[in-house]
């Protein structure tokens, strides 16, 4: 019997470790450990040993019952492991599945990189009018009557609205600076805020000349500012444009609509302001207008000059992505091109 | 605008360690900008001087011949085909290295020893034109050479030696300069310099004309166009050539010589920036009158056009009729002739508004007109009128002036303006000291005189045209000549009141930003003019649209009152390079109504609004998937952009459209955005090929953003909920949300039943005509037990028991 039960252990142990899968294993068990199973079966044998043999017997089943149950559960979790395997000839180097394609315009981008910029420095965003009159966008802003730039050579005016008096006549806006004096009239000083938006040209277009594009106006209306309050705002721009601090200066320049007016340069990023073919030869870019809004805007916009001053400044935002990015033509922001676009996502 | 600087000289004394990049840096932050820097002498590096020793036959060409060329210490063989060779001649040789035009026409050239028709050739025996000279040393006929022979120099002589062409060139930035009148001249720009360094100017001398002759008869009838008018008759003169140093020096600046009458007079131009012109005396009639022109009188021009002038123009006029458009054009009877032997001068001054009004008129802008628009200073006429007749003096030591006038109708006051200091220091950001400031505005004119914290500033009058009017001028002088980069950039203070709450600003964004980064479109930008093609196919009707005055092209002529037509064109152009894509774009849209009066008294402006507007695209198959995948971004775009629920129902079709795929969007049932697939013929009209295309547009102004996040928990699940699949065979006419009603209706009595989702829908092979085969998940679940198998059956079953009675929907096998 001993030898029957040792042959039964072992062959049980076999079978166990043979087993390929669960279902396997399962129907091995039931074999060896179930109601009809071969240990269960060699117990009924029992009676026929003698009596002080029963008890050694009965046990030498159990435990060989039980060290089996051990294996299989034993051999039930290898298979497990094993069935969760992953091929070890799996390729890591096949490339991933792409996300959703899309994403926003470069020009989106770099207007929300700013506007990030300038509400973390407490500044409002302004959104305005793409049509405005003669009045908002020349009168308020201190152009003298005979102003080149009031006559269609630059500005796209309407037809029937395009004659009269300047509050009757309408256009397409040629610049914010404008509907930032609407701004003013129907909000409270001080002022802190940025005015993103499309402006429109009658101009002829090359890669550098493009008939409607982007601007970025940032303005900041105060009692006891000084002009050069306006290089933070110049500084906190190019820094988040570029991610770096860009050496910048501010030149004289000449704008209707502020005084002191200024022309501000950055640092060529090409040659990092040793001189190149892109600055010619300067080392500096001309990237923005700016300035203290010229006392008879404030005035328009209904404030006292001697009490109120400001800084303004007035980014394209084009020119930016042109440069961050290394665009050589502008007209490929408005081209709708996929194939453009497919690249800033 | 060029400007020599060697002319500068002529009135302030540069120190001779000035590093001209310097100087160019310094005029571009204070003054003007100053765009290049170029030394003349380069442009004529390796030309020289050559003697031509012998002219000898080429062997193999007629035209040309063999110049042995002493170059200075050697002679050279050069082919040259000139036509007026002779031996002994002085030329200008290129040798090589040197950059030349060929024929004084296409891309510059550089030199280098090479076998002309056979004969070696060391450089080149050239024509003025090729080296750049054409118009210093213009050639009668094409194949002439430049003849040197009068230089007396050794042959080797660099030829910008020889001819005096050493210099600097500087190019100013007209638009820079706008501003300021006074600058328009070498007198005016080295008077700046001279004010920048702090160095003595040489002002002009002033030639006084003895007063017993101002006696020339002259009538300004209009002195606020015409505050002054000078005139001055002068005798013995003819045409001749102007003196090199004059011509040399227009030739430097971009202007080309022509006779000493003309050259002088542009001469003083560029000089003073004060224009004037010289009339044939013999050919005025009587007296000069300076007057309004009669409506609709004649008057030809110099340049040939004939005018019709307008009561508004002025007119310089003799006795008999007008002779030329004051401050733009003299008129082409009087211009100066090859048998002048009297002129007159006449230097005045011009109102600047009228002058750009006329020369406008007539698209007729010139070099004076352009400087008189920018307001220039009356008093410039003497520095002029003096300039003129030194010059003429000079070239013409006979000549007599035989008589003069001088109407100054309208004196210029030169402006005054009280400056508080303490003004002055709050808005610099620093305190300058008075010495300081009256140092540097004193070097630059201006008087100024301090009382306590009062600075009265007289500014001079090249100045007090309109440049320097207000106290904030006054600043400008002092901030730039005390250097914009001496000023530290100061800190922005605030005073913090709430946080910046802009809840249209953010919901404009999160929209952009749920289609681009959780949709995956692509957002394009489109021009706000449409083409006429595209608002036909989409639009069909041009109703309430403005329409530009000048527009980009005869057929983009009106401005988009929706996105669609625009965003069709870019479907149009992207189908060939994509299959499938999506975009959208976010734009303001207007229309010809509904005028507002935003602020300003008399303004009214027109209905604008912000629209936002997509278009999926997939072949014509995928047009079921393609339907679901919009509509299901669009029905999410609430949930994620945190405003208010749209609803989806058919109120009103856009005319775009197919008659059956459209749905509306609405708020408390106002239709505010649309969607839809592009019907077959518009699909067509744009010329968009076998594309499923399906648009939306919504008007961004209408929705309303929630003013926080409104997400509410509910408790997660503390039983099992089981999902139970049914499908069933409908009519095709019974709609999704028609089933969906029916089996929400029945939660009432079966609160196990918590909710039923939309799985499939299939019609085809197995399924019988005009029938549809619906799958729909049903959600079983209690709140207070796990169920048994046998009461989610029975829950199933009482679904399917109520669409089999309300829709004699039928169980599928």
């Amino acid at each position: 019997m001993k030898e029957k039960l040792a042959a039964l252990f072992e062959q049980g142990k076999e079978q166990i470790l043979s087993a390929k899968n669960e279902a396997d294993l399962q129907n091995i068990k039931a074999a060896i450990l179930g109601k009809k199973g071969s240990l269960t079966e060699i117990m009924k044998e029992l009676p026929k040993l003698l009596p002080e043999e029963r008890r050694d017997f009965g046990q030498a089943v159990n435990k060989a019952k039980n060290e089996l149950s051990e294996l299989v559960e034993k051999h039930r979790e290898a298979l497990k492991l094993k069935s969760a395997e992953v091929p070890q000839d799996f390729d890591v180097t096949v490339p991933g599945t792409k996300p959703l394609k899309g994403g926003l315009h470069p020009i989106t981008q770099m207007c929300y990189d700013l506007n990030d910029a300038f509400r973390s420095m407490g500044f409002e965003i302004f959104q305005g009018n793409d049509i405005t009159s003669e009045f908002s966008a020349f009168d308020t802003l201190n152009f003298p009557p005979a102003h080149p730039a009031r006559e269609s050579m630059d500005t796209y005016w309407l037809e029937g609205h395009d004659t009269g008096d300047a509050d009757k006549k309408l256009c397409l806006r040629p610049h914010l600076t404008g509907e930032s004096v609407r701004y003013m009239r129907t909000h409270k000083p001080p002022y802190r805020f940025v005015y993103p938006g499309r402006v429109y040209r009658n101009e002829t277009t090359d890669a550098r000349h493009e008939r409607a594009f982007f601007q970025y106006e940032a303005l900041i209306v105060d009692k006891d500012l000084t002009f050069t309050a306006g290089k933070v705002m110049i500084k906190s721009i190019l820094q988040k444009v570029f991610g770096k601090d860009v050496p910048i200066r501010m030149r004289a320049g000449f704008f209707p609509f502020v005084e002191p007016g200024f022309e501000i340069d950055m640092e060529c990023q090409v040659c990092g302001g040793k001189g190149c073919s892109v600055c010619k030869n300067v080392g500096w870019i001309e990237v923005m207008p700016g300035g203290t809004p010229h006392p008879n805007v404030l005035r328009a916009a209904g404030l006292d000059p001697d009490e109120y001053t400001g800084f303004y400044v007035n980014i394209g935002l084009d020119r930016m992505v042109m440069m961050r990015s290394g665009v050589d033509d502008v007209r490929l922001f408005h081209s709708t091109d996929l194939r453009f676009l497919d690249q800033f996502c | 605008m060029k400007v020599s600087l060697n002319w500068i000289k002529d009135y302030v004394d540069l120190p001779e360690d000035l590093d001209l990049k310097q100087l160019a840096y310094d005029l571009t932050m204070t003054t003007v900008e100053v765009e290049g820097v170029e030394d003349l002498a380069e442009r004529f590096d390796k030309i020289i001087v050559g003697k031509i020793v012998e002219i000898l036959p080429h062997p193999n060409a007629d035209k040309l011949k063999i110049c042995r060329t002493d170059i200075g210490g050697e002679i050279k063989e050069i082919v040259c085909g000139g036509i007026n060779l002779e031996e002994g001649m002085k030329v200008a040789v290129s040798v090589p290295g040197a950059i030349v035009r060929w024929h004084g026409e296409g891309e510059p050239v550089e030199i280098k020893e090479a076998k002309l028709r056979g004969v070696l050739s060391y450089g080149m025996i050239c024509a003025s034109a090729e080296i750049g000279l054409g118009d210093l040393f213009p050639a009668k006929e094409e194949a002439e050479i430049v003849d040197l022979s009068y230089l007396e120099c050794e042959p080797g002589t660099p030829i910008a030696d020889a001819l005096g062409l050493h210099d600097v060139l500087l190019e100013i930035d007209n638009k820079s300069m706008t501003n300021r009148p006074d600058l328009w001249g070498h007198y005016g720009l080295a008077r700046e310099i001279a004010a920048l360094y702090d160095l003595p100017f040489r002002p002009m001398e002033n030639i006084e004309l003895d007063e017993g002759s101002k006696t020339m008869a002259l009538d300004v009838l209009d002195s606020d166009r015409c505050p002054r008018c000078t005139v001055t008759g002068i005798e013995g003169v003819y045409v001749k050539n102007a003196d090199y140093e004059i011509r040399k020096r227009l030739w430097e600046v971009g202007q080309r010589p022509i006779n000493a009458l003309v050259d002088i007079t542009n001469y003083v131009m560029a000089d003073t920036g004060q224009p004037s012109h010289a009339y044939d005396a013999e050919v005025i009639k009587g007296h000069i009158t300076v007057r309004r022109a009669e409506e609709g009188e004649a008057l030809a021009l110099l340049n040939g056009k004939e005018l019709k002038l307008s009561s508004d123009d002025l007119v310089i006029a003799d006795d008999e009729e007008a002779v030329g458009l004051a401050g733009i054009m003299g008129g082409k009877k009087d211009s100066i002739l090859a048998t002048t032997e009297k002129v007159i001068l006449e230097v005045a001054n011009f109102e600047a508004s009228a002058v750009r009004r006329t020369a406008l008129r007539y698209d007729n802008r010139t070099d004076a007109s352009s400087r008189y628009e920018k307001a220039i200073d009356p008093e410039r006429v003497d520095l002029a009128r003096t300039q003129c007749i030194r010059l003429f003096m000079q070239h013409y030591p006979e000549m007599k002036i035989s008589a003069w006038n001088d109407v100054f109708g309208k004196k210029l006051k030169c402006s005054e303006i009280d400056v508080s200091l303490s003004w002055l220091e709050s808005r610099l950001g620093i305190r300058i000291g008075n010495d300081v400031i009256a140092d540097k505005l004193g070097r630059m004119g201006f008087k100024v005189v301090f009382d306590g914290d009062n600075m009265h500033v007289t500014a001079p009058s090249w100045r007090s045209t309109g440049d320097i009017s207000i106290k904030d001028d006054i600043m400008e002088e002092v901030a730039r000549m005390y250097g914009y980069e001496n000023f530290e950039a100061t800190p922005i203070t605030t005073s913090f009141t709430s946080a910046i709450n802009q809840l249209d600003v953010d919901l404009d964004r999160k929209l952009r930003e749920y289609l681009a980064l959780r949709c995956g479109m692509q957002e394009i930008f489109t021009y706000p003019w449409m083409e006429d093609r595209f608002i036909d196919a989409v639009l069909g009707s041009y109703e309430g649209m403005f329409k530009l005055s000048a527009p980009p092209s005869p057929t983009e002529r009106y401005i988009r009152s929706s996105l669609l037509p625009n965003l069709c064109k870019a479907v149009e152009k992207n189908q060939y390079y994509y299959d499938e894509f999506a975009i959208f774009e976010g734009a303001q849209v207007v229309k010809d109504r509904n005028y507002t009066n935003v602020f300003f008294p008399n303004e009214y402006l027109p209905e604008q609004k912000k629209n936002i507007a997509g278009a999926f695209v997939a072949p014509n198959a995928k047009f079921t998937d393609l339907f679901k995948k919009a509509k299901g971004i669009l029905e999410n775009m609430s949930r994620y952009t945190h405003m208010e629920t749209l609803v989806f129902e058919k109120v009103e079709k856009p005319v775009w459209s197919d008659e059956n795929v459209w749905l509306n969007m609405t708020l408390g049932g106002k239709v505010v955005g649309t969607m839809g697939l592009l019907s077959a013929r518009v699909t067509l009209d744009c010329g968009i090929k076998d594309k499923s295309v399906i648009l939306f547009e919504i008007d961004i102004d209408e929705l309303k953003p929630l003013t926080s996040r409104t997400n509410h928990f509910t408790h997660l699940a503390e039983y099992p909920i089981n999902e139970y699949d049914v499908s069933m065979l409908f009519d095709t006419k019974v709609t999704w949300k028609d089933i969906e009603a029916a089996v929400n209706e029945l939660k009432k009595g079966h609160d196990t039943l918590r909710d039923v989702v939309f799985i499939d829908e299939y019609r085809g092979k197995g399924i019988p005509v005009g029938k549809k085969s619906v799958t729909v998940r049903l959600m079983i679940g209690s709140l207070v037990k796990t169920l048994k198998a046998e009461e989610i059956t029975e829950c199933a079953n009482a679904v399917i028991k109520r669409l089999k009675k309300t829709f004699e929907a039928e169980l599928r096998a």
